[in-house]
């Protein structure tokens, strides 16, 4: 055969499906088909902005955003800039709140 | 087969950090567009605030203004000016006339008060003016007096044009 053009063998469809999804991904797929990711998230979303987070990151993407100048600043910046302090400044009883209700899910999708 | 309980709570933890990631990405975004877009009319505050303290602080020490009444273009706290004298031309309910707004008062006085005319006109049984509200002006709705041009045509006191107005007195008084 000649071999005329240089390509990587096709992939194996065999070798694909013996990969498993993870645990992880099966929740997850539940979690998005059943609604219940998106329910938590517009939960977690309303929470966020009755305790003053949302603001609170606001105010230190526009004080940010005062000092670089709004043309020189990147999405990327921004979500760099308010990560570390956001995860830390969720407030406790939203934390735990959001938390029980995604274990609660994951019991009752036991697998 | 029930998930241990480690694993569960490092999932849980996993998905809630998911979640708090989507979120801060819809938070930055959000800043990101208001910023580029222009619509955060604070951005540059403090120097908005200093030019506009330093025009206020002008105006107030500025000798030819004689006061706020007096002075035309004086500027509201919203940034608007008003003359001193307004101008804007309406219908007189009363009598259909074009009134500009800064004479209606003086004008309302002369067409439904104390004018020697004024009374003539009113005079001619409102009872029954009230009842010719119809003839389709939008006004009599709310007009304390009847149909303006029913009356004007009552003081002339042709008979014959008010039994026309009485075969359309249907239409109910307010």
């Amino acid at each position: 055969m000649k071999h005329s053009v240089n390509r990587p063998p096709t992939p194996d469809a065999a070798e694909d499906q013996g990969k498993e999804p993870t645990l992880q991904e099966i929740i997850n797929i539940k979690l998005i088909e059943s609604g219940e990711k998106e329910r938590l998230m517009e939960l977690l979303r309303e929470r966020l902005i009755d305790c003053g987070w949302k603001d609170e990151m606001k105010a230190i993407c526009r004080a940010y955003i005062k000092k670089k100048g709004r043309n020189n600043v990147t999405v990327d910046d921004l979500v760099h800039l308010i990560t570390p302090k956001g995860r830390a400044s969720v407030p406790d009883n939203v934390k735990a709140d959001l938390l029980q209700r995604i274990r609660t899910f994951l019991m009752s999708a036991a697998l | 087969m029930s998930v241990p309980n480690e694993d569960n709570t490092q999932l849980s933890s996993h998905f809630y950090g998911d979640l708090l990631d989507s979120i801060i990405v819809d938070v930055a975004s959000e800043c990101h567009r208001i910023a580029k877009l222009g619509l955060d009319h604070n951005l540059e505050e403090e120097e908005e605030e200093m030019r506009l303290s330093a025009q206020a602080r002008a105006r107030v020490t500025d000798p030819s203004n004689s006061g706020e009444t007096n002075n035309k273009y004086v500027v509201d706290i919203f940034g608007q000016t008003h003359p001193s004298i307004a101008s804007e031309i309406f219908e007189c309910m009363n009598c259909g006339r074009s009134i500009s707004a800064g004479r209606f008062a003086p004008h309302l006085e002369k067409c439904m008060g104390k004018g020697r005319k004024a009374r003539l006109k009113v005079t001619r049984s409102t009872t029954s003016a009230q009842n010719r509200y119809s003839r389709g002006s939008p006004v009599s709705t709310y007009s304390p007096f009847s149909n303006p041009t029913s009356t004007h045509i009552l003081s002339n006191g042709t008979p014959s044009v008010a039994g026309e107005e009485y075969s359309n007195g249907t239409y109910e008084g307010p």
